[in-house]
């Protein structure tokens, strides 16, 4: 009789070692319960149709642009220079995409915002932050409201705003592709 | 009369390098940017076959970029890596992975490893046409390594080649 308790109590002492590892462990493993984010990015393969649309429907009026195309985090993800164009043509039209990517407007309506004068404070302090540049030419990738990317276009015959129509028609091309 | 001749011959032979030097100057501007499209189509053909992401950029004859392409699952050095492969190239007028093996053994070669701008990694190879060096394309991210890159480097950098050398027999 007392063997047949003795085993019942090692016994007890056993399951509650084994649930208070168990419990241990579980505190040095806690469950991972935040998801890793899923976000959506401008391709290098559909970069390449938008720039290239930009460029042809530049070539319209004959002229040879610069094209820019960044991603999400405003990063070149295909840009080309035109043929005789500087080094200078190609960073401003990065410039140019990543101030639509991250303002998530087209570069001459952010020129109108940060005009002093518009804004009972002004915002002209936002034109001091890098990468950007004040002039029109970048038109942002937007899919849903989230801007994906951006593209900058520059050097056409058509001035700032010419920049701009081209920029616009290389991403209307990829509208509803995205 | 006879004087008169020679002053005429002077003269045309004034109006043909006249005529000349312009085409010649021509051919000493960069690269055009189809001539880059080209090399960055023959590389992507051979990352489909290497079924990699590859990044590239190629630079001109100065050493500036003309075409950025930065692969969809690139890591973050993948860009400035092909960048400074390509400047490597370019401003040696040799592959990269020839002047890592050139810079390695030759002490004088040592200090030019440590530039910015120039990196001891195959994956870049100059655009020839002759002996000229117009221009160079990078390549970082293939599945063969450096000597990967360079193969991928050296298709695009063929491709512009080839595309100049058309021109040139036109005009």
């Amino acid at each position: 009789m007392p063997k047949l308790l003795t085993t019942f109590v090692m016994g007890v002492f056993a399951l509650f070692a084994i649930f208070a590892t168990v419990t241990f462990f579980k505190t040095l493993t806690p469950a991972i319960t935040a998801p890793t984010l899923t976000q959506k990015d401008i391709s290098l393969e559909q970069a390449m149709e938008i720039a290239q649309a930009a460029v042809d429907e530049c070539k319209k009026s004959d002229s040879a642009v610069t094209v820019a195309v960044v991603d999400r985090v405003g990063a070149i993800r295909f840009a080309v220079r035109a043929t005789g164009a500087t080094p200078d043509d190609l960073e401003a039209a990065r410039r140019l995409a990543y101030t639509a990517r991250t303002f998530r407007g087209p570069t001459s309506g952010w020129i109108e915002r940060t005009t002093p004068g518009k804004d009972p404070v002004s915002l002209i302090g936002q034109r001091q932050l890098e990468n950007t540049l004040a002039k029109a030419g970048g038109v942002p990738i937007l899919l849903n409201g989230d801007a994906i990317g951006g593209i900058g276009v520059r050097g056409s015959k058509g001035d700032d705003m010419g920049d701009e129509a081209c920029a616009t028609a290389g991403v209307k091309a990829v509208d509803g592709n995205l | 009369m006879f004087r008169m001749s020679r002053m005429l011959k002077a003269a045309a032979a004034a109006a043909i390098l006249m005529a000349i030097a312009p085409g010649a100057q021509a051919q000493g501007t960069g690269l055009t940017r189809e001539q880059a499209m080209a090399a960055l189509q023959a590389s992507l053909d051979y990352a489909k076959r290497d079924q990699s992401d590859i990044s590239l950029v190629v630079v001109d004859r100065e050493g500036k970029p003309v075409l950025y392409a930065r692969g969809n699952l690139a890591a973050p050095h993948n860009i400035g890596l092909a960048q400074r492969k390509a400047y490597t190239a370019n401003r040696f007028k040799m592959p990269s992975l020839e002047f890592e093996t050139k810079s390695q053994t030759n002490p004088e070669l040592g200090a030019q490893r440590e530039s910015d701008e120039t990196i001891p990694l195959g994956g870049g190879v100059p655009i020839m046409v002759g002996n000229e060096v117009i221009g160079a394309v990078g390549v970082s991210g293939t599945k063969g390594g450096q000597p990967g890159d360079e193969a991928c480097a050296r298709a695009g950098a063929e491709a512009a080649a080839s595309m100049v050398k058309r021109l040139q027999a036109q005009n």
